[in-house]
């Protein structure tokens, strides 16, 4: 074999594959999409919350609620939401539930450690297979394989209605109920039969025509953006949780610092020369 | 392995879309046209698998008459009387008139008395919204009391008043709440995107 003459044909065919290219959107907006896409990575590098710690859907207490619900012999209930991940569904609805997995996860966990059933439900086939991976992957990380048949996730079928109808369905209380991802007319049916008279309900959508009904029927909320957000503050130990708390105080002082020392400047006090003891 | 062969295939996929979406190439196209077959071909595999698997659990149910054999009976009857009537031999498939009949007269009004329950349910959620938050529930009933007013059929002065202060509100706050709701999404989705592009969410907790 050639190698010098393979090189040369590699090199000689990327030389003609750019040779017969050209920018779909001319240069300049090429740059400028690099450029959100260079900020969008930066952003990724960093993903835990940087100005604000807060306990976005409640999902701090998720730990806690799980423990109570295995004192009380109680199960615990995910619903995926309708817009599914390979549905006839907008990208932007069925993002909403790529965005709830990780949500999923960490109730996956809590339930695997405090030994609680978790009923996870889909109208989604992938979403659904998605759903078992998680399932499987908190009984191993938590070390509690024995428990994995539990847990189930559950394929509704086809259709939102049919999501609403089985939810408001379902015979069992849970202990705890959640509802993550994209939602639409049903929202309010679904909700409520998710709930089903849950003693703890975290519910959270960017669907913005739906936003009200998981504000009227949830505990805990995530809305809009903060569905999104939520996986990266799940992310955090509680060191890194009052490390932020600590940076944000630090840059607060260092914000006021500055514009007291602006107010002073612009008062006509030198405060270099008072700094520097001149 | 197990994560890093999924994670390399969905970086390494997703940037050929996006190379696709910015540079025009001929050779590019063509891969990203038989990429995107294939994930059509993925998603009707998947509506087949979800068929079986929907089957599959409620004749295990209904085998073990656990929680609910009488529902699990008649989903599997809906099925099979679905799948007859577009499937007999000389059937239309689902421009059959079977089909259509059992669509229309049966699905139809089922979905339709399932969604005209919403205004009973949003009472009952009013209720409840009012118990757990009083303050923000509260505030949100106000203002779909006052929407209801605004959108009153009254004719007259009062009521050409009340349809243009219903026309600025659609247009100025609602609108302008509506807006600035997508942007934060559409910020956050574009940021979801590119962390599952690098695979950054995962469970380490």
């Amino acid at each position: 074999m050639d190698v010098g003459r393979l090189a040369g044909d590699v090199i000689a065919f990327i030389g003609s594959q750019i040779g017969a290219s050209s920018l779909r959107l001319g240069p300049l907006p090429t740059l400028a999409l690099l450029a959100v896409l260079l900020i969008l990575l930066s952003l990724v590098a960093r993903p835990s919350t940087r100005w604000m710690v807060r306990d976005l859907g409640r999902l701090a207490a998720v730990g806690r609620i799980m423990a109570v619900a295995a004192e009380a012999g109680g199960e615990a209930a995910f619903s995926l939401g309708t817009a599914g991940v390979a549905r006839a569904a907008s990208a932007h609805e069925r993002l909403q539930t790529l965005a709830a997995l990780p949500i999923l996860a960490h109730a996956a966990r809590a339930a695997a450690r405090a030994g609680v059933p978790l009923r996870v439900t889909s109208n989604d086939i992938v979403a659904v297979q998605l759903a078992e991976a998680a399932l499987v992957e908190a009984h191993r990380a938590t070390d509690t394989e024995e428990r994995r048949y539990r847990s189930h996730a559950t394929y509704e079928g086809e259709g939102r209605p049919a999501s609403a109808g089985l939810a408001m369905a379902e015979p069992s209380t849970p202990a705890a109920a959640f509802a993550d991802g994209g939602l639409a007319e049903e929202s309010l049916l679904l909700l409520d039969g998710v709930a089903g008279g849950a003693v703890w309900t975290s519910f959270g959508t960017a669907s913005a025509s739906q936003i009200s009904s998981a504000q009227l029927i949830g505990e805990g909320t995530l809305i809009g953006p903060e569905l999104y957000q939520a996986p990266s503050d799940l992310r955090g130990g509680s060191h890194l949780r009052t490390g932020v708390l600590a940076a944000n105080r630090l840059l607060a002082i260092a914000a006021a610092v500055i514009v007291l020392g602006s107010l002073l400047t612009l008062a006509g006090f030198d405060l270099a020369a008072a700094l520097a003891g001149r | 392995m197990r994560r890093t062969l999924p994670t390399a295939l969905v970086a390494v996929l997703g940037l050929v879309l996006l190379l696709d979406f910015v540079v025009i190439n001929p050779t590019l196209a063509t891969l990203s046209d038989v990429l995107l077959e294939l994930v059509v071909l993925l998603a009707a595999a998947a509506a087949v698998a979800g068929g079986i698997a929907l089957v599959v659990h409620h004749v295990a149910e209904l085998a073990q008459r656990r929680t609910d054999p009488l529902g699990s009976l008649v989903l599997l009857a809906g099925f099979a009387v679905i799948l007859v009537a577009g499937l007999y031999p000389g059937s239309a498939g689902t421009s059959d008139p079977v089909v259509r009949w059992l669509v229309a007269g049966i699905l139809g009004p089922l979905v339709a008395s399932l969604f005209a329950m919403l205004v009973v349910f949003l009472l009952r959620a009013t209720g409840r919204g009012l118990q757990l938050r009083p303050r923000q529930a509260g505030l949100m009933v106000a203002a779909a009391f006052v929407v209801i007013v605004l959108l009153l059929p009254l004719g007259g002065q009062l009521g050409s008043w009340l349809a243009s202060a219903a026309g600025f509100a659609m247009a100025v706050p609602i609108a302008g709440v509506f807006r600035g709701l997508l942007i934060g999404v559409a910020v956050v989705t574009a940021v979801q995107a590119a962390r599952i592009l690098v695979a950054v969410d995962g469970g380490d907790d």
